[in-house]
């Protein structure tokens, strides 16, 4: 993947009006069709107004729906949200079915997202409730009653044997063959 | 069927203990299957010690937690769900985004399943791999449908006249949850449980 969406404007989930908390409120107001009555590129508008538009409304009643007939002037839709957006759409040479298609995508949003992406899947008011994570949690309680410098815990892990103490143990065992070897003569 | 392999497997081993060469063919047949060699149905090493106060320690917390949830004095409750996937670590009010196609419609109130951990601030309930069905339940409405910004997928083959470009909008789905409840008393599994939500036909 490409990263040119780096360029859009980033943000986080924001939901207007804290809808959902009590019921479901559609976030669209408002939306305009505007199409050419003779223009081909408006067909599928034209297509859709006659056969889905009726039943579209009718099963949206919160949603109020204008016709704006201009000519010579490829279809449109813009569409006007609750929290004051406006999203605008071109729909030239749309079928019937690719303009219910974004209609309803348009119907399901809450805003325009347009030019925008999100960071996060996740938005959350409270981001712990056992408490953050520090470097104390879940060490031993004994730690509190500690008093420094301690040896045993200012102990560094992981140290490699040095060279001399590599000698000290060859010289060791060393000693152990000759007396082994010693009580064995014996 | 990975699964049943195993099983299966583990039982061939056991009689392999016991019985004499003629199964050995058999497992080493079944041993060309990589997965299964990592594997092991032995189980972790434990050891205890005084059996009554062990099990008086565990009463104690489970009758400490089952007061909270009696009397509803946990406060806020967590939960990490698995939706499409992915894992969400979500409590009362949170917002989620379920990226690609998922049918549920905007208004609809679901409840999440699959939970895989619930607790409050003293204690956590931690699934195997989910908490029992029935036991906690995390409702949610559907907010939002839509598509995420335009996403680019290009591929290029240097010195092979070989280009490609591609862009795609994945679909989201926004969640808002409403709230995480215990339904019942902890440790005391029913004998049929979880069919609250199931739909028969």
């Amino acid at each position: 993947m490409s990263n040119s969406h780096i360029f859009l404007k980033p943000g986080f989930i924001n939901v207007p009006l804290q809808n959902g908390i009590g019921r479901y409120v559609g976030q669209l107001q408002r939306v305009v069709l505007k199409f050419c009555k003779n223009n081909g590129s408006s067909r599928g508008m034209r297509e859709f107004i006659e056969s889905d538009l009726v039943n579209f409304a009718k099963n949206n009643p919160g949603i109020v729906v204008y016709l704006k007939p201009r000519r010579h002037r490829t279809a449109v839709i813009k569409a006007e949200y609750l929290n004051g957006d406006t999203q605008w759409l071109s729909c030239r040479n749309f079928s019937k079915d690719e303009i219910y298609k974004w209609l309803e995508l348009l119907r399901k949003q809450q805003k325009n997202h347009e030019g925008s992406r999100i960071r996060k899947l996740w938005h959350t008011e409270n981001p712990s409730i056992q408490g953050p994570w520090t470097p104390f949690t879940f060490r031993d309680p004994k730690l509190n009653l500690a008093t420094f410098p301690d040896e045993e815990l200012g102990k560094s892990e992981n140290v490699a044997s040095t060279s001399q103490d590599e000698l000290v143990e060859m010289f060791k065992r060393q000693k152990l063959l000759e007396l082994e070897a010693a009580s064995a003569s014996n | 069927m990975a699964l049943f392999l195993k099983r299966f497997c583990s039982q061939f081993k056991n009689l392999q203990l016991n019985t004499s060469n003629t199964l050995l063919r058999n497992i080493q047949a079944i041993s060309l299957i990589p997965s299964i060699q990592n594997y092991s149905n032995t189980p972790t090493p434990f050891e205890v010690v005084d059996t009554e106060e062990d099990n008086k320690a565990k009463n104690q917390i489970l009758n400490k937690v089952n007061s909270l949830v009696a009397d509803k004095t946990h406060g806020r409750l967590f939960a990490v769900v698995h939706v499409t996937g992915k894992q969400f670590k979500i409590t009362d009010g949170d917002v989620i985004v379920i990226e690609g196609y998922w049918p549920p419609d905007v208004g609809d109130k679901i409840t999440l399943d699959k939970v895989l951990m619930a607790g409050s601030a003293d204690f956590t309930l931690i699934g195997r791999p989910i908490v029992e069905k029935g036991l906690v339940r995390v409702q949610a409405t559907v907010i939002e449908k839509t598509l995420s910004h335009t996403k680019t997928h290009f591929r290029k083959k240097r010195r092979k006249q070989y280009m490609r470009i591609n862009f795609y909008r994945v679909p989201q789905t926004y969640l808002r949850i409403n709230e995480i409840s215990f339904q019942d008393e902890i440790n005391n599994p029913k004998e049929v449980r979880g069919l609250e939500t199931a739909i028969f036909s």
